[in-house]
């Protein structure tokens, strides 16, 4: 595997909604974006929130930039750490990115057969985050449709 | 009928069948009738600002209810719409052809819009895809 091709989102976007559809139980919407950054595909499910594709395509962008999920991102920005020891957050994080950067859990990276970072798929409209009734197993299992 | 999941992305094959056909490299963008995205592709190639640039097309046509390069028409100062301002639209507002509204009956329901070719292509685009779909 060397690059994304639509046809490849594609089949990503299949498993991820039906992992949504029969077991996280909730309509959302799933982002899949190239090593850019850039939209390749994006489907918001029937009853989906509307702003839910916005924050699936932020969150793949965001992992990107960045090179690891966006579970990783959320331990910068959580207030807990402030003030215990220089640098052990990264509140001004939120305002970069022209307000792109999205550090909620939900984005995890693609890889090609080295390890490199090819592209992303971010996922939103799952309300809890435990297990597989999550916005990360959703995109989880359009990743598994990728390598399977 | 509502439009969904399933019937954009009916629309959105044939559509870019129909690029395919034409020899144009696009994204294609359906949104429901509120003017809010269901589904996105970029053709394999298609350069990166046809993502935003398509989505724009489809939110005018579905937000305005008429085609995209209608609202041009609301820029001229014998209209009463003069003063239309580009801004406080999401930022989507666009004048460029290659929006159409997806109608059932009288009703819309929903938007396409294509961009990588030239504006009247992406158009013939748009038209195909409709017609296509939803006889």
């Amino acid at each position: 595997m060397k690059k994304l091709t639509l046809e490849m989102a594609k089949r990503a976007l299949k498993a991820s909604e039906r992992w949504a559809r029969e077991i996280a139980g909730y309509p959302c919407s799933i982002a899949v974006v190239n090593k850019a950054g850039a939209v390749i595909a994006v489907h918001r499910m029937d009853g989906a929130a509307a702003m839910t594709t916005d924050i699936a395509i932020e969150k793949a962008w965001s992992v990107v930039m960045f090179k690891i999920p966006t579970l990783m991102l959320a331990r910068w920005i959580d207030p807990r750490n402030v003030g215990k020891q220089l640098g052990d957050h990264a509140l001004g994080m939120l305002t970069k990115g022209k307000g792109r950067l999205t550090c909620i859990a939900g984005g995890i990276p693609i890889t090609d057969d080295y390890g490199e970072v090819i592209g992303a798929i971010g996922c939103s409209g799952v309300p809890t985050a435990v297990g597989d009734i999550s916005d990360t197993s959703v995109s989880q299992a359009g990743w598994s449709a990728l390598y399977g | 009928m509502k439009i969904n999941l399933d019937l954009a992305k009916r629309l959105i094959d044939s559509a870019i069948k129909q690029a395919r056909d034409m020899n144009n490299l696009c994204s294609v963008a359906i949104v429901d009738e509120n003017g809010w995205l269901i589904a996105l592709h970029r053709m394999d190639g298609a350069v990166i600002p046809t993502v935003d640039i398509a989505r724009d097309k489809a939110w005018t046509a579905a937000a305005f209810r008429c085609p995209s390069s209608e609202i041009a028409k609301f820029g001229n100062p014998s209209q009463p719409g003069f003063g239309l301002n580009k801004e406080n639209w999401n930022g989507r507002l666009t004048t460029v052809a290659g929006g159409l509204p997806i109608k059932d009956g009288d009703e819309v329901i929903g938007g396409i819009g294509v961009s990588g070719g030239t504006p009247k292509q992406d158009v013939a685009v748009c038209q195909a895809a409709i017609a296509a779909i939803l006889p």
